[in-house]
């Protein structure tokens, strides 16, 4: 039991407790990865008959040179580089400001929480109401404002905007749990030395709280940019299922399942999904190692 | 029970080996403390009688039975911690009877042996409660209940005092030592520390290096170390150790010239003040420490640094002392101890 | 350290951000309770004369809810069970057995949980329509029940506990098997609840998948049943939104019940890295 070493009988044993999880991942997560890549390489693939023409990189090919794969990269290059720092933004401002105030700190960070534990179909919906030209909620506040009404939903130009709203919205209760987490984590006596040193507030913020928040920011922004570079409930329900106005709203995951799902074309939609794999691998591989950098800067492991 | 040790060798790859052909016999219904500095493998020992460590090669014999292939389950043995490893979720009252629960006995038996148990420990009045409101020496009580619950043929105590200051420290050893007498359970105690081995313990094994040392009362191990490394480890102070050759010609007549030995061994009390017709050497107080009743000096000689106990307070920088043979004995160049070397045999 | 001017910046900014996060909310729950198929005529009224309890009878009877709602539970219930059952188990086997490959199955869960799920949807769909099991329970939850996540997770907090528990509880006659149930899950309980709640968050709300290997009522969860209601009722926003609030509500309710073990496995899942 404390012996370092396996033996034959102490394997078999873990194996039978090994067992359920190991064949569930081998059928359900090994193995559909190593057939997402092999896919991916299937020309003239026809998916009734099982029958494979031939390996190649034709469907990278096809999606080089497909203008609607350009434009859902864009959309979702667009909708990444604008949600991204706009959430991260307002959630450190909330948590920093939850943080601060004696009271109801609690309350407020239920409220904040409650868009990550809703349902995206259901509270799409409801933002469907809300973006509505006729009788939605947003035109009646910004007709009180004496701005001309804005057809969110139907106009290429501000239909993206809305996808954005509505992700912004979404997200923002997790990191900032996250910044709380990070916050509580930093030692008070930091702040109060500095305090004691005579830093102002701002000087505070910029010397002890931020650099060492610096990590937990790092890991939400990796987290929120992999979150938004998923988005593919909110497109469906707030565009019942359409990509938007011209496919302003088309995104790599609505390009994936289109191909997949309505167009039939399993080995370009697997294809898409590889390149998806890959830039999010590549964000957490920066990631990874910037914390192994880190670590080893503060003589770590 | 009686354990024995037969041929016991631990080793892993591309390690020393942490015991070789080790050999032991822990006698029925007494209780055996396991002495040694740690690193000595001596808790390695109790884990590979509990099961819970398999040898590389030997054998592990209860009585007449051959165990070490037995899973530590059902060896029948109750085992007490250094950290007391009560189960955070369960009430005192649940933790002493979980090995009894595990066994399927009902529950009205298993409260009613609880409640002798909890009797036999004193910790009647905390039934109910959780084992984080409960202080170290009280759940190092409990722990010992819950080790005896299943009426174990061998009780283990793995360093089980070493995390509590010492007025409980003082009071759990009165504990371990009346339950043993009471259960009459044969009883193994590992500890680095030399006192709870000597009020405690029938009998002690002093363990270095992954081999056993000596075996004997605390009176055998004091006044008759089996080597250097034994009296250097009991008794406190240390031991004083000074070549022989560095001895003063008027303490050589004791031994004779053609001894093998190369090391003299001095115990604290036996310098003392010498009186005019005695041996002497000359001496610097360095130091005077009252310690309770004791008082240490710390002498400069020229046989080098030496401490006594057996010094009354004195105001003098210099003073004479003399060596009392019954607390010398001599060690050879490998740290035995020379037959017939100590003079108070 | 109080700065009244400042806190109460602080407040006004932080109860603007929460009036802005409650608002589509408000604006559901209201608008399910007005007179239907009005909305887009007449005004929406904050506070309108009679409130149309009736459309949320309305919802029920419009479509086939009750199935949806017994297919999302069954899914959720079905899904964090066995994930927690096969995570549990191997959590255990990972923190206390020794096996060959040990260190390298880790290290290969630890990487699979960096493969995100939409990757394995094309796959994972061929697989089961080969096995003629689309528009099943079993699609529905078997490619669920094993989560590198939730083993990772487990595993992390069995090695905070002290070896010797273990120790004494095989020695104490528990069995491996007893030692799990007896000791270790009630002494985990807290994490176990984080991350089996994540798991009901995600399953219940879970879209993509379930869109696509359903498509009869049958089997339809709820965010899918509600997408269905969606296209036959059009812009019948009073019932559209009594809908939503139906799905909504019981994770609601469970939030709040269970907040800060939410909140643990949030944090805990994420700042281990």
């Amino acid at each position: 039991m404390l012996n370092p070493t396996p033996t034959l009988k102490s394997t078999l044993k873990a194996l039978l407790y090994l067992a359920p999880l190991l064949v569930l991942t081998a059928v359900f997560i090994l193995w559909p990865l190593l057939n997402a890549f092999l896919i991916c390489l299937y020309t003239k693939y026809n998916y009734y008959t099982g029958h494979v023409g031939a390996l190649g990189w034709a469907n990278f090919s096809y999606l080089w040179h497909d203008p609607v794969f350009h434009l859902a990269a864009r959309n979702t290059l667009l909708l990444v580089l604008v949600a991204v720092p706009l959430s991260v933004a307002l959630a450190l401002a909330i948590a920093l400001g939850i943080n601060q105030i004696p009271r109801l700190a609690g309350f407020f960070q239920t409220v904040y929480f409650l868009p990550f534990v809703t349902s995206t179909v259901a509270i799409g919906l409801v933002w469907n109401w809300i973006f509505r030209l006729d009788g939605g909620l947003l035109n009646r506040l910004l007709n009180l404002l004496h701005i001309p009404a804005i057809d969110w939903l139907n106009d290429p130009h501000y239909s993206l905007a809305a996808l954005i709203i509505v992700c912004i919205w979404q997200g923002l209760g997790f990191n900032i749990i996250l910044f709380l987490a990070g916050l509580n984590h930093i030692d008070h006596r930091f702040a109060r030395a500095a305090e004691l040193d005579g830093a102002s507030d701002w000087q505070r913020f910029t010397n002890v709280t931020w650099p060492l928040l610096m990590p937990i920011t790092i890991l939400v922004i990796v987290n929120t940019s992999i979150t938004n570079f998923k988005v593919f409930d909110q497109v469906y329900v707030l565009f019942h299922g359409a990509a938007g106005p011209g496919d302003a709203d088309l995104t790599l995951m609505v390009y994936l399942y289109q191909k997949f799902y309505v167009e039939n074309q399993m080995a370009v939609a697997a294809a898409c999904g590889v390149v998806f794999f890959l830039c999010v691998s590549a964000l957490t591989l920066i990631t990874v190692g910037y914390f192994h950098h880190r670590q080893r800067q503060l003589g770590g492991r | 029970m009686q354990v024995t040790l037969k041929n016991i060798t631990l080793a892993y790859d591309q390690q020393p080996p942490i015991l070789t052909n080790f050999d032991c016999q822990i006698p029925d219904g007494q209780l055996t403390a396991l002495l040694g500095p740690s690193g000595s493998g001596k808790s390695t020992l109790l884990n590979l009688i509990a099961g819970l460590l398999t040898p590389s090669a030997g054998q592990i014999i209860f009585n007449q039975t051959d165990v070490t292939a037995t899973d530590s389950r059902h060896r029948n043995i109750g085992m007490v911690f250094q950290d007391y490893a009560l189960y955070p979720h369960l009430t005192v009252r649940d933790n002493i009877g979980f090995p009894l629960k595990m066994a399927h006995v009902k529950q009205a038996a298993r409260y009613q042996r609880v409640a002798e148990l909890a009797e036999l420990v004193q910790v009647t009045d905390q039934l109910t409660k959780f084992p984080q409101e409960l202080s170290g020496g009280q759940q190092q009580r409990v722990a010992i209940a819950r080790a005896l619950a299943k009426q174990p043929s061998l009780l283990l105590l793995d360093e089980p005092l070493s995390s509590l200051d010492a007025t409980l420290r003082e009071e759990l050893r009165g504990v371990i030592r009346q339950i043993q007498r009471t259960t009459g359970v044969t009883t193994v105690l590992v500890t680095h520390d030399q006192e709870d081995a000597l009020q405690v313990a029938d009998q002690i094994m002093v363990l270095a290096n992954g081999r056993l040392q000596q075996v004997g009362t605390g009176r055998d191990l004091y006044q008759h170390p089996a080597n250097l490394t034994v009296a250097q480890f009991i008794g406190r102070p240390r031991i004083n150790v000074v070549p022989l050759g560095q001895l003063p010609a008027a303490f050589k007549f004791w031994w004779p010239t053609t001894t093998p030995a190369t090391t003299l061994g001095i115990r604290s009390e036996a310098i003392r003040l010498a009186t005019a017709d005695q041996p002497h050497l000359t001496a610097t107080v360095t130091q005077q420490i009252q310690l309770g009743r004791d008082v240490q000096t710390h002498l400069q000689t020229a046989m080098g640094p030496l401490i006594s106990t057996a010094i009354p307070t004195t105001t003098d920088a210099t003073i004479t002392v003399t060596l009392a043979p019954a607390g010398c004995t001599l060690f050879t160049a490998n740290g035995h101890r020379l037959a017939g070397g100590d003079r108070n045999a | 350290m109080a700065h009244p001017i400042r806190t109460t910046l602080w407040y006004l900014l932080l109860t603007a951000g929460a009036i802005l996060t409650l608002l589509p909310f408000g604006w559901m729950v209201i608008t399910s309770l007005q007179p239907a198929a009005t909305t887009l005529t007449a005004t929406t009224t904050w506070l309108p004369k009679s409130l149309q309890w009736l459309n949320y009878w309305h919802v029920w009877q419009a479509a086939p809810f009750a199935r949806y709602c017994l297919n999302s539970l069954l899914v959720t219930v079905a899904t964090t069970a066995g994930e927690l059952f096969t995570s549990l188990l191997a959590a255990f086997a990972f923190t206390h057995l020794r096996f060959y490959g040990q260190r390298w199955l880790f290290a290969l869960m630890v990487a699979l949980m960096l493969v995100p799920g939409e990757l394995l949807l094309i796959p994972n769909f061929i697989t089961l329509a080969h096995l003629h099991w689309i528009n099943t329970y079993a699609a529905l939850i078997l490619p669920w029940l094993a989560s590198p996540f939730m083993l990772v997770a487990l595993h992390q907090a069995f090695k905070a506990q002290p070896q010797t528990l273990y120790l004494a509880a095989r020695l104490d006659g528990a069995s491996d098997w007893q030692y799990l149930w007896h000791v270790l899950v009630p002494i985990n309980r807290p994490i176990i609840t984080a991350v089996a709640l994540l798991q009901v968050i995600g399953s219940w709300n879970a879209f993509m998948w379930p869109l696509i290997v359903t498509n009869t009522d049958a089997l339809r969860t709820l965010p899918v049943g509600l997408m269905t209601f969606t296209s036959d009722q059009g812009t019948n926003y009073p019932l559209l939104m009594a809908a939503s609030v139906c799905v909504i509500l019981p994770l609601f309710i469970l939030y709040l019940a269970c907040q800060k073990y939410l909140i643990l496995g949030v944090t805990a899942s994420r700042l281990k890295g």
